[in-house]
């Protein structure tokens, strides 16, 4: 008896951990595209994520729109604001290289979205109720939460978009050429510029998805966000910068060892835990724990 | 003045506070293979650098086709038809020979004639095409060298800088990149040449230039300055002088 329950619950516990990695794993490929050809970890990505779940918030609220429908408002808005924030705050400073004055920058972004979202809806915390948040779907004994699955879905569906986007189209390719080399790709002509918008579209619009999946699943406040740019660096540094798949295994494996230390070792463990291992990856793997090293030509 | 594809004027240029050209001029004429050589750290590869825009002049005047591109970005230099490539090749490792082609074809100019450059390169490179899916990053060095010149030449270049093209190949494979710098020209292509290989550099030269600590301190033709005593002596030393 106590044999089964146990491995229900390693199921459970297994499960919970790969549902919510996900979204660790969708905000470190956003976080992973914009190092990428910025080279600056986008500290705003998790403030973001967490305006845009005021936003569906808000389409729920004042107009009635189903957090799911409300993706197609929200991931074009969310890629526009991508580009608009480029356009209008780092071309001078992406054009000059100056990183640093880039990552002041996000900062500030940061903390003014933190605090204009204090304004707008207070520093109470959020939450979404649809006649689906609390379903769950059973089988012998293992629960699995309906949003939380569906957020699972959207992550890998989304993953899978970009993988393609960033393999199949011609902008793609110079985006990871420029991840690759900056000042080759602009030697075959390519605008810094222009890459780092879409990384911006494409970060920021994960942003908005991941958003959506928060809203739906766990209540939010303003000061919520940089939890995820947090935990986006330890999925990068398990999964490896660089590569989708990477960061979002990165991600799924981070929440696998969330999960299980979470019910094993008495609480508030669990977050010295996820930085320690942070730590010892980049000690041990700096490249990614993942990452088969490949020849630099 | 027509004839002259390529004209730096008087150009310096600077590293933060060091200088590393120092007011130099040089011309290169429509169909010919110019050489720069010197010593390492002369400045050869800043001179390349500068002209392609990645590099700025603090001073001077870089002219092609006898407009000016001093103030041009790297991007816009090569959409007019200046491609360079770099020092170490520098292609993209991750991403497949095909992919690294395709990039090479990027400008809007270049893109229009895509299938019929990659024909081309392919029959210059049949190498590439049998592992046109395989990652740049596991071709051998010779290999990744012609990957390098046949990205550069899909952005149907005017004019062709190459900054080493020679360097950790070995001897044979040496003389093929020298044969294939020819008969590129023998096609149509201006060519710039950076190269440590001093001798078979001037050979094939029609014209060179001598860089010494960030100047130009000789230049003539190409046979001309290889029969120069100073240069001999300087550059290519005993064993070759016999030959």
């Amino acid at each position: 008896m106590f044999a089964l329950l146990s491995v229900q619950l390693i199921i459970q516990l297994l499960i919970n951990g790969i549902l919510f990695g996900a979204i660790y794993g969708i905000a470190a490929i956003g976080l992973s595209l914009i190092f990428g050809t910025m080279r600056i970890i986008f500290l705003a990505q998790g403030t973001i994520i967490i305006l845009f779940a005021y936003t569906c918030f808000w389409l729920f609220n004042l107009l009635g729109i189903d957090p799911y429908l409300s993706l197609v408002i929200v991931i074009p808005m969310a890629a526009l604001l991508g580009v608009a924030i480029y356009a209008s705050l780092f071309t001078e400073a992406a054009a000059n290289e100056d990183r640093n004055i880039s990552l002041l920058i996000a900062i500030g972004i940061m903390f003014f979205l933190e605090n204009l979202m204090t304004v707008l809806w207070t520093g109470n915390p959020r939450s979404i109720t649809t006649p689906y948040t609390s379903f769950v779907v059973r089988f012998a004994g293992i629960g699995i939460p309906f949003t939380r699955f569906t957020g699972f879905i959207m992550a890998l569906l989304a993953a899978g978009v970009v993988v393609l986007f960033l393999k199949k189209t011609f902008i793609g390719t110079a985006v990871r050429a420029a991840s690759e080399d900056i000042v080759s790709a602009t030697l075959m002509g390519i605008s810094p510029h222009r890459v780092n918008a879409v990384a911006f579209a494409i970060g920021i619009g994960l942003a908005g998805i991941a958003g959506v999946d928060m809203a739906t699943i766990y209540p939010f406040d303003p000061f919520y966000g940089f939890i995820f740019v947090l935990r986006g660096m330890v999925a990068l540094a398990i999964g490896g910068i660089g590569s989708v798949e990477g960061a979002l295994l990165g991600g799924i494996i981070l929440g696998l060892i969330e999960s299980l230390s979470s019910f094993f070792v008495p609480g508030g463990w669990t977050d010295a835990i996820v930085y320690l291992v942070f730590l010892i990856v980049l000690m041990w793997r700096p490249e990614g724990l993942l990452v088969r090293s490949v020849k630099k030509a | 003045m027509e004839n002259n594809a390529l004209v730096v004027k008087g150009v310096d240029v600077l590293y933060g506070d060091v200088q590393a050209l120092w007011d130099v001029s040089l011309e290169v004429k429509q169909g010919t293979i110019v050489s720069l050589v010197g010593a390492n750290g002369a400045g050869k590869s800043t001179l390349l650098k500068t002209i392609s825009g990645i590099n700025r002049a603090r001073k001077g005047e870089i002219l092609f086709s006898g407009k000016s591109v001093t103030h041009l970005k790297p991007q816009e230099v090569v959409d007019i038809g200046i491609s360079h490539v770099p020092e170490g090749r520098r292609l993209f490792a991750s991403l497949t020979v095909l992919e690294n082609l395709k990039l090479g074809a990027y400008p809007p100019r270049a893109r229009a004639v895509f299938g019929e450059s990659l024909t081309k390169a392919f029959d210059l490179f049949p190498v590439l095409k049998s592992r046109q899916n395989q990652k740049a990053g596991s071709l051998s060095g010779g290999e990744q060298q012609m990957l390098a010149i046949g990205r550069a030449m899909m952005s149907q270049p005017t004019i062709l800088m190459l900054d080493e093209p020679s360097l950790g190949l070995s001897p044979i494979l040496v003389k093929t990149m020298f044969d294939l710098v020819a008969s590129l020209n023998k096609q149509g292509v201006t060519m710039l040449l950076v190269e440590q290989n001093v001798r078979q550099a001037l050979k094939i030269a029609n014209h060179a230039y001598v860089l010494k600590n960030g100047r130009i301190v000789m230049n003539g033709g190409g046979e001309e300055l290889l029969a120069d005593p100073e240069v001999q002596k300087a550059y290519i030393g005993e064993r070759w002088r016999k030959k």
